[in-house]
């Protein structure tokens, strides 16, 4: 009893991963298509994000509407490292398109691999690190942070598409082989197996990590700042520098999960770093439950399997109803979302029916 | 010659579109604290009542065409006037004080309020043609300058002339001041906060309204005309000081004579990333933006 | 207690994954040919910015789904169509691509509209061996075993146009287009063209996609000095470009425009007073005249309102179910390969005219049509070419475009 009671959110993680190690023997006893286990690749990219914003704004309740574009980061680094391994470090279609002569500088260094990893890692954690100094510093907070990161996504954006001999502009990096080789068709289905057991182990390990860092005093100190930023200021904490670390954490955590996405998805476009794709990311942990990692894990799957499901035939319409309403209705009335329904206003509501009769 | 006056006079129109559509927000974010996503979307729904106007006046009234604009402005603030009021006593009296999840909120409604409009009016694009007295321009010097702008301009000033005498020459107005600088003090003079509450988060969304019934001269109304705006809005807010309505002023006029400054040099992208930069840039200097509402208390 | 809830909390949650999991798997069973019917996948935004244009496109292939049902069906099946929405999103497109072919096994997939949701998907099908029906002109330099392509390719549309322009003595073009594929590689092979021509490009600007200013971009083009506008804005940029030159009281006499993105559908949003004497290119106006497109106009309009116009994009779309349900009589079969072999070559009468499958390179033999907007919102045919042109998306057969160097690497 007491070990459900500690534990029932990494116990319903491990169901979670359970059921998903489970998969490719459903796609094998052929229960499922590979498809299916595709678009499950790319929903544990979501939930390897949520985990991320959750660690922003679910305990340190800092609301990023920007988390979008350090996903395209990793996913474009990864993109470019993969493409230029099609094109042997020559320039690719678009540059060409786009009047370059040869491969630039910035793309030269994601040709070795190593290199590549790392700088995929880099590049959205300095950008964050950047931006968390000074908006941190200066004790920007709140919804202040909320619309200067949203402008900042959006000028960002804008960037990506105007550079379209470097980036390809709205088109993105389309074609591009996973890391594994194909993963699509019946002959490719080691690799496919291959990929996702690999995308299942890094959200296992960052869930891990994540679980770690909030379980420390760390993880307490942050909630003390979501809290009550200034008591925690008062107590001797320097708040700027916690809030800026989490940051670049969960921008590398999105990184990291843009680069795996790619890999999956094929292609990756800027409409990944629009404002409104960053918003979805805060609905799948809204949803699921802010303040609890499964809740954000939870909250990714279940939004992104619904919205595979409704959004096509004659659901299109309603599915946007459907969203719009969850949404508003979680915020409104159920600030935990699933898990919160699940363990607080359940057990509460059937504790009053109970007392009633 | 004509070239300066001529970039002056589109950063002058591209400011004051700017500065219509954040006077709304002004309001709701300067004065209730209230983040509404979903203004963009009032702003189409002003957009789209100014269609279905137009559309009312070329079937029962056509010899007075011309008047429909003053008619759809009216009715187009009457309308999100209404909305606001409704989102005001669903949604947003159950959020105050809690600015994040006003913000999520809305954004859920916006995402409703566009699919609504998708499912009314088809995902085309409708268009509203100009009343006779607004098409073309008028050509001094060398330059043409387009009668819709100069309506707009006209527009914007007679908002921000009324929007200045309800805040500070009303009783109205007082009562506003009072509940959003001191609610329970408000409360214990007697004053209905709730309709207070209600009735400044609707004047927020007609002015909304109003900015929708402008831009639709512009260009095509469907279902993301909202989308475009309400970035740029934001930053005019913030950039001017939450609260003030004299910052929101400079803050458009800043960012709408960068933008275009920036745009003869470079392409509109850029110019709109470059313009959104030095903006936030700023920000770091001046966090509470251009002119600061002076206080005392720790958590604003 | 509060225990037991805990766990309970727990095992429920396990339940709603797998059940939300196992939910995804089944329900897709039926598959091309079984029973009488023949299951297809219409892939567009429904949702998002691009669904302004990308209705009329579904709606004509719906349209043809349904006439061709009502004649009988393909093969003695009725076509069964499913439809996804791609929300303007190319990532979602490939995802429900992946889903539609897989999961619904249809047979093959009419969709897309832009450039970055079609190389989205080209990769998707040619990996799962299904086949795209891709219906919008485009910028070329590409070709697929996997996509048909029924747009025009930029030979049978911007070429043409621009020889058009030339012929008629315009010196000074400025290029005007909106910040994304289809008008930077259209601009490239403009300027290569003009070049040759002895021409000159006056200016280049690209538009944001969302852009409704466009008071900068006007003063630079009075300050260009040109006589053309070669105009490849997107729908929405289209609307505020031509209000805001309207506003300074410029007419086509003022400065005449060659739009490759304006059809019937846009000249609607637009107002035909503004664009009346602007110039555009296609293959097929509303206005085109042939027994085929009367009755193709008259079908239209009784399913979707009389005010409903038809264009270019959507009559693309009619033609490629046709097309695919005319390739699947022949081969009596709806396997992909046996569907492409039996294209080779294949004619149909469309309401553009008679329209010819190119097995070089998956693209159609397309008669070319300039036209000028008129005043009551129509396009009417200014110029078109005797016959129907090759396609030729890398464009090899011009001697400018192989001296540019503008054919793609691989």
């Amino acid at each position: 009893m007491n070990f459900i009671k500690k534990h029932g959110q990494n116990v319903c993680f491990a169901v979670i991963v359970l059921v998903l190690a489970l998969m490719p023997l459903l796609l094998t006893a052929g229960v499922i298509k590979s498809t299916m286990v595709i678009f499950l690749g790319k929903c544990i990219c979501f939930a390897i994000v949520a985990i991320g914003l959750d660690l922003i704004w679910g305990y340190t309740g800092i609301l990023s509407l920007g988390h979008g574009l350090f996903f395209a980061l990793g996913a474009y680094g990864m993109g470019m490292y993969l493409k230029l391994q099609a094109t042997n470090g020559n320039i690719t279609d678009f540059m060409k398109t786009g009047g370059l002569t040869e491969l630039p500088r910035i793309w030269q260094a994601f040709e070795p691999l190593p290199m590549a990893l790392v700088l995929l890692v880099l590049i959205p954690a300095l950008l964050a690190g950047i931006i968390g100094f000074f908006i941190f510093r200066n004790r920007v907070k709140g919804v202040y942070f909320s619309i200067i990161s949203q402008a900042l996504t959006w000028a960002a954006y804008s960037i990506f598409i105007a550079m379209s001999p470097y980036t390809n502009g709205n088109v993105g990096i389309t074609e591009i082989d996973p890391i594994v080789g194909s993963i699509r068709g019946a002959k490719h289905i080691g690799n496919l197996y291959l990929l996702f057991y690999a995308a299942l182990a890094i959200m296992i390990l960052i869930y891990a990590v994540a679980y770690f860092l909030v379980k420390s005093k760390f993880g307490r100190l942050l909630i003390a700042i979501r809290d009550g930023e200034n008591r925690t200021y008062f107590s001797g904490y320097c708040v700027s520098d916690y809030k800026n670390f989490i940051y670049v954490l969960s921008a590398i955590i999105a990184a990291i999960a843009g680069a795996l996405f790619v890999n999956f998805n094929g292609s990756i476009t800027p409409s990944q770093m629009t404002i409104s794709y960053s918003i979805t990311m805060i609905i799948w942990v809204a949803v699921g439950g802010r303040g609890t990692l499964i809740g954000a894990v939870i909250g990714a799957f279940v939004i992104n399997l619904c919205e595979y499901n409704l959004s096509s035939g004659a659901f299109v319409d309603i599915w946007q109803y459907i969203i719009g309403a969850i949404f508003c209705i979680t915020i409104l009335f159920f600030k935990g979302g699933i898990v919160g329904i699940v363990t607080e206003q359940l057990p509460a509501l059937l504790h009053r029916r109970k007392e009633n009769s | 010659m004509d070239q300066v006056l001529s970039m002056l006079f589109n950063g002058l129109s591209s400011s004051s579109i700017i500065l219509l559509t954040s006077l709304g927000l002004a309001i709701t974010f300067g004065l209730m604290r209230v983040i509404n996503m979903a203004h963009g979307e009032f702003l189409m729904i002003g957009a789209y009542t100014t269609y279905c106007v137009q559309n009312f006046f070329k079937a029962y009234l056509p010899n007075v065409f011309d008047l429909y604009y003053f008619a759809a402005i009216a009715a187009a603030f009457a309308i999100t006037f209404a909305f606001g009021c409704v989102l005001e006593k669903l949604v947003i009296s159950r959020l105050y004080g809690r600015e994040i999840d006003s913000l999520l909120a809305t954004w859920g409604i916006s995402l409703i309020l566009q699919q609504a409009a998708r499912s009314i009016f088809g995902s085309q694009g409708v268009f509203v043609t100009s009343p006779s007295f607004l098409s073309g321009g008028i050509t001094l010097g060398g330059n043409t300058y387009s009668f819709n702008r100069l309506f707009i301009l006209l527009v914007v000033a007679f908002c921000l002339l009324l929007v200045w005498f309800i805040q500070y020459q009303s009783n109205f107005g007082r009562q506003m001041r009072a509940v959003m600088q001191n609610r329970p003090m408000a409360q214990c003079m007697g004053i209905n906060s709730r309709r207070v509450d209600c009735i400044t988060f609707g004047i927020g969304s007609g002015l909304a309204g109003i900015a929708g019934c402008s831009v639709a001269l512009l260009g095509s109304i469907d279902s993301t005309i909202g989308q475009s705006y309400i970035v740029n809005s934001f930053m005019a807010v913030v950039l001017g000081g939450v609260g003030k309505l004299l910052g929101t002023v400079f803050g458009s006029g800043i960012i709408g004579f960068f933008s275009i400054l920036f745009e003869n040099f470079t392409s509109s992208s850029i110019a709109k990333a470059i313009v959104l930069l030095i903006v936030i840039i700023f920000l770091q200097k001046k966090p509470q933006g251009l002119f600061v509402v002076r206080s005392r208390s720790l958590d604003e | 207690m509060n225990q037991l809830w805990k766990r309970l909390a727990g095992i429920t949650l396990a339940g709603i994954m797998t059940a939300s999991l196992a939910g995804c798997g089944g329900g897709s069973q039926a598959s091309a040919g079984e029973d009488g019917a023949v299951k297809v996948g219409l892939l567009h935004s429904l949702t998002g910015s691009m669904a302004i244009s990308e209705t009329s496109v579904r709606d004509a292939e719906v349209l043809a789904i349904e006439e061709i049902n009502a004649a009988g069906g393909v093969n003695g099946c009725q076509i069964s169509y499913v439809e996804e929405d791609g929300a303007s999103n190319p990532s979602t497109f490939a995802t429900k691509a992946e889903k539609l072919i897989e999961e619904d096994e249809v047979a093959t997939v009419f969709g897309c509209w832009t450039s970055s949701s079609r190389k989205a998907v080209k990769s998707v099908f040619e990996d799962y061996g299904n086949l795209l029906w891709y219906p919008v002109q485009y910028e070329g330099m590409e070709t697929s075993e996997n996509i048909v392509y029924m747009g025009a390719a930029p030979n049978q549309q911007i070429v043409p146009a621009i020889q058009y322009l030339v012929d008629q003595g315009y010196k000074k073009f400025f290029l005007l287009g909106s910040d994304y594929v289809f008008p930077r590689t259209a601009n490239m092979i403009i300027n290569a063209q003009l070049k040759a021509a002895g021409c000159e490009v006056v200016g280049e600007e690209y538009a944001d996609m969302e852009q409704t200013e466009f008071s900068a971009i006007i003063s630079k083009i009075e300050a260009s000095g040109c006589d053309v506008i070669v105009n490849t804005l997107n729908g929405t940029g289209n609307v505020s470009f031509f209000k805001q030159m309207a506003e300074k009281n410029y007419t086509s006499e003022d400065y005449m425009t060659m739009s490759f993105s304006i059809a019937e559908e846009e000249v609607k949003t637009i107002g035909a007073d503004i664009l009346k004497g602007h110039m555009v290119s296609w293959n097929y106006y509303q206005t085109t005249e042939g027994e085929k497109n009367d009755a193709f106009v008259s079908a239209y309009k009784e399913k979707f309102g009389e005010d409903r116009v038809t264009s270019d994009p959507a009559e693309a779309a009619y033609d490629a179910v046709y097309m695919w349900a005319a390739a699947c009589e022949k081969a009596g079969s709806f396997e992909v390969e046996d569907v492409l072999a039996a294209l080779d070559g294949m004619s149909i009468d469309a309401p553009e005219g008679t329209i010819t499958f190119d097995a070089d390179n998956n693209h159609i033999y397309k008669p070319v049509r300039v036209g000028e907007i008129q005043e009551d919102g129509l396009i009417y045919t200014v110029y078109e070419t005797n016959e129907a042109v090759k396609p030729d998306p890398y464009l090899t057969t011009y001697d400018w475009a192989v001296a540019a160097d503008l054919q793609p690497l691989e």
